[in-house]
C-alpha cells in the first residue's frame, strides 16, 4: 500500500519482550488493540481451557446459558441425555446472536430472525421455507442440512465446573491443571454445589491486569488493610505459593501456624476458627474449619481467566470476562455446598462481605488497575519492574511476599502468544 | 400478595407516620449525599438488617448480595473501614428518591415501604455517571418516638457493578 497514512500511525513496531524476561511486562500489553486481538485467536480461541459456567446452573434437559469466551459469544447446553454441549452463539445462516437471553429452558435452540432451527448439541434441524412458498424459492435441491451447524466447542466437566475449548485436539483439563492443581480443585469443588448468589463488577482495566493481581500475593496486606485495620488475629501466618507445571496456574494458600492450636480449637467447639478481633459485628468472621489440612485462605487461579477463592468458609469462584483492551466484567459467583447445614450457610453467607464489589477486606481491586491502566496508558514502550523473591519462576512454599505467580502467569502468556 | 393485604390493613397507633417515613428515607438520602457516613448506622434500629442484592439475587430468592449487615455494630465496621483500611478514589452520590408506597409492615409495630431510587456518582474530576438503579424494600419502627430502620433491602436493577461499592447507598 502507498504510504498515505500519517507518519506517526507507521512507526507501530513489532512488539518485542524485554530482554530481562517475565520480570518485566511491557505496559503496552495492557493498551495495543492489536495485542488484546491476536490474545483472542491464541488464548480465548487457542490451547486453553475456557471456563463456561458451573453443570448446577444448567441440571435439566433443555437448559442453556450464555457467556462469552474472550469476545465470542458462546452457548451452553443440556442435552435429553445430559450431555454438555457449548457452540458459538451465532446463526449459521446470517450470523445473528440464537440465545438472547441469560438462561432459559427450550425444546431446540431458534434463531428469530429467519426461524433456523438448531438440537441442542448445534446440529440444524430445519429451516424456514426450505421448499419455498406455493412452489416459488426455496433453497437449491442441494441445500444439505447437515452441512451446516454452530459451531462447536470441546467441552468437558471437571468437579462441576464446565470448561469449552476451542482447539479440537486439547488435552484433557486435568493434564491441563496438572498434578499440582487438580487434587486442590477437587478439594474444594468435589462436592456437589450450590449457588447462594452472584454479581458482577465492571473494573476499567485490561484483563490481564486483574490475571496478575490475583496472582500477586505481595499486595495482600499492603494494599487491603481491612485485618489489620480491625486487629484480626488470623492465626494464620504461614504460607506458600505453588505454581502448576506450566506455571501459568497457581495456588496462593495460608495455613494456620500453629497446628496443635488449631486442634485444641477443634475439640472445643464448632466455631473453631472464630477470630479475634476489634469489630463491633464479630458475627462477619465467624468461621469453622472444614479441611484438616490447616489451609484457611486461599486463591487458585486457571488460566486464562479464572480462579477459585476459599477464603475462610467463603467459597467463591470469580471469571473475569474482557469486554475490550481496557475494559473486563469480573463475575462473583458464590457457592456452598449441598451438604451445609443452616448454621455453615449462614457463616458463608456473613463472610461474602469480605470480597465482592464491596468487600470489606478486597474492594481495592476494583480500582487499583484502573489506576495502573491509567497511569501507565501513556508509556507503552515502559515496563513494571517485579523481582520480588528474586527472579525465578517457581514454588515458593514458605513465603507469599513474592511476585513468582504473576512471573509465573508472564511465563505462561509467552508461551501461547509466541511472545 | 401478602402486600395488597398490608396496604388495606389499617395503621396500628404505636407505628410511624407516613410523614415520618418519607422524613426518614429522605433525610438518610441527604445524609449519604453529604457525606455524612458517620450517620449511617444511625438511621438502623441496633438488630437491624442492611442488604444490597441483585434483582436476579431477590427474584430467585438467594442469600448473597453485595453486602449484608446485620446489627448496628456491622454498620459501624464498615464506616470505620471506610475512614480507615478501604481504598477508593474519591466522590460522591447524589440520590433521586421516588415517592414510597407504604403499607403495614411484616412485625407489629412496623411499617413497611417501597421506593424506587436512582444514584448519580460524582467523581473529584467531575465525572458524572447513572451508578444504581433500584429500590428501597423497607421496615421501619418507631423507638422513643424517633422512626428508625428495622429492615432495608436495596435491590439493584442490574447485576453490574462499576468499579465498587464503598459509600452506602
Amino acid at each position: 500500500m502507498l504510504a498515505t497514512t500519517h507518519p506517526t500511525e507507521t512507526d507501530h513496531e513489532p512488539f518485542k519482550w524485554p530482554l530481562e524476561g517475565v520480570t518485566r511486562a511491557p505496559y503496552r500489553l495492557f493498551t495495543d488493540p492489536e495485542i488484546y486481538a491476536q490474545e483472542q485467536q491464541r488464548i480465548f480461541r487457542g490451547r486453553a481451557w475456557n471456563y463456561l459456567g458451573l453443570e448446577v446452573e444448567i441440571p435439566n434437559p433443555g437448559d442453556y446459558k450464555t457467556t462469552t469466551v474472550g469476545e465470542t459469544p458462546v452457548i451452553v447446553t443440556r442435552d435429553r441425555d445430559g450431555t454438555v454441549h457449548a457452540m458459538v452463539n451465532r446463526c449459521a445462516h446470517k450470523g445473528a446472536l440464537v440465545c438472547l437471553k441469560k438462561k432459559d429452558n427450550v425444546p431446540s435452540l431458534t434463531c428469530v430472525y429467519h426461524s433456523w432451527n438448531y438440537e441442542l448439541d448445534g446440529r440444524l434441524k430445519g429451516v424456514a421455507f426450505r421448499n419455498g412458498l406455493r412452489g416459488q424459492g426455496g433453497m437449491p435441491d442441494d441445500f444439505d442440512v447437515s452441512k451446516h451447524r454452530l459451531q462447536p466447542l470441546k467441552v468437558e466437566t471437571f468437579c462441576g465446573m464446565i470448561f469449552g475449548s476451542f482447539a479440537e485436539d486439547m488435552e484433557d483439563v486435568e493434564t491441563y491443571l496438572g498434578p499440582d492443581m487438580a487434587p486442590f480443585i477437587r478439594r474444594n469443588l468435589g462436592r456437589p454445589l450450590r449457588i447462594l448468589g452472584t454479581h458482577s463488577q465492571t473494573i476499567h482495566n485490561n484483563w490481564k491486569l486483574y490475571a496478575e493481581n490475583l496472582r500477586d500475593s505481595y499486595h495482600a496486606t499492603l494494599l487491603h488493610t481491612f485485618y489489620t485495620t480491625f486487629k484480626v488475629n488470623r492465626l494464620d501466618m504461614d504460607g506458600g505459593i505453588i505454581l502448576s507445571d506450566k506455571k501459568w496456574h497457581h495456588i496462593s494458600f495460608a495455613r494456620r501456624a500453629n497446628l496443635t492450636e488449631a486442634a485444641e480449637y477443634k475439640d472445643s467447639n464448632v466455631h473453631s476458627a472464630s477470630y479475634d478481633s476489634a469489630l463491633e459485628g464479630p458475627g462477619l468472621l465467624q468461621a469453622w474449619d472444614e479441611f484438616d489440612d490447616g489451609i484457611t485462605h486461599s486463591i487458585q487461579t486457571i488460566f486464562p481467566n479464572m480462579c477459585v477463592q476459599f477464603t475462610l468458609n467463603s467459597l467463591a469462584i470469580r471469571f473475569f470476562a474482557p469486554r475490550g483492551v481496557d475494559k473486563t466484567e469480573l463475575f462473583w459467583i458464590y457457592l456452598g455446598y449441598e451438604r451445609d447445614s443452616e448454621e455453615q450457610s449462614q457463616m458463608r453467607i456473613m463472610q461474602s462481605n469480605l470480597t465482592g464489589a464491596a468487600g470489606l477486606v478486597s474492594l481495592e481491586d476494583g480500582c487499583i488497575n484502573e489506576f495502573v491502566q491509567r497511569g501507565t496508558r501513556a508509556d507503552p514502550q515502559c515496563a513494571s519492574f517485579m523481582e520480588m523473591g528474586g527472579r525465578k519462576v517457581e514454588s515458593e512454599k514458605s513465603s507469599r511476599a513474592t511476585e513468582t505467580s504473576v512471573r509465573g502467569f508472564w511465563h505462561g502468556y509467552r508461551e501461547i502468544m509466541g511472545f | 400478595m401478602a402486600d395488597n393485604m398490608r396496604k388495606i390493613t389499617p395503621l396500628a397507633l404505636d407505628t410511624p407516620s407516613h410523614e415520618m417515613v418519607t422524613d426518614l428515607i429522605v433525610s438518610y438520602a441527604h445524609a449519604m449525599d453529604d457525606g455524612q457516613i458517620d450517620l449511617w448506622p444511625r438511621f438502623f434500629t441496633a438488630s437491624a438488617l442492611y442488604h444490597i442484592t441483585t434483582r436476579e439475587n431477590h427474584d430467585q430468592g438467594l442469600p448473597i448480595g453485595i453486602i449484608r449487615c446485620s446489627g448496628r455494630g456491622m454498620m459501624a465496621d464498615r464506616v470505620k473501614a471506610f475512614h480507615t483500611a478501604n481504598i477508593f478514589e474519591p466522590h460522591c452520590y447524589n440520590h433521586m428518591i421516588g415517592p414510597a408506597v407504604i403499607g403495614a409492615g411484616k412485625s407489629a409495630g412496623a411499617v413497611s415501604s417501597r421506593c424506587n431510587f436512582q444514584i448519580v456518582r460524582i467523581m473529584e474530576d467531575g465525572r458524572m455517571d447513572l451508578f444504581a438503579t433500584g429500590k428501597y424494600l423497607d421496615e421501619i419502627v418507631l423507638e422513643a418516638g424517633v422512626a428508625r430502620l428495622q429492615e432495608r433491602i436495596v435491590v439493584l436493577d442490574s447485576r453490574n457493578v462499576d468499579i465498587l461499592i464503598v459509600l452506602p447507598l
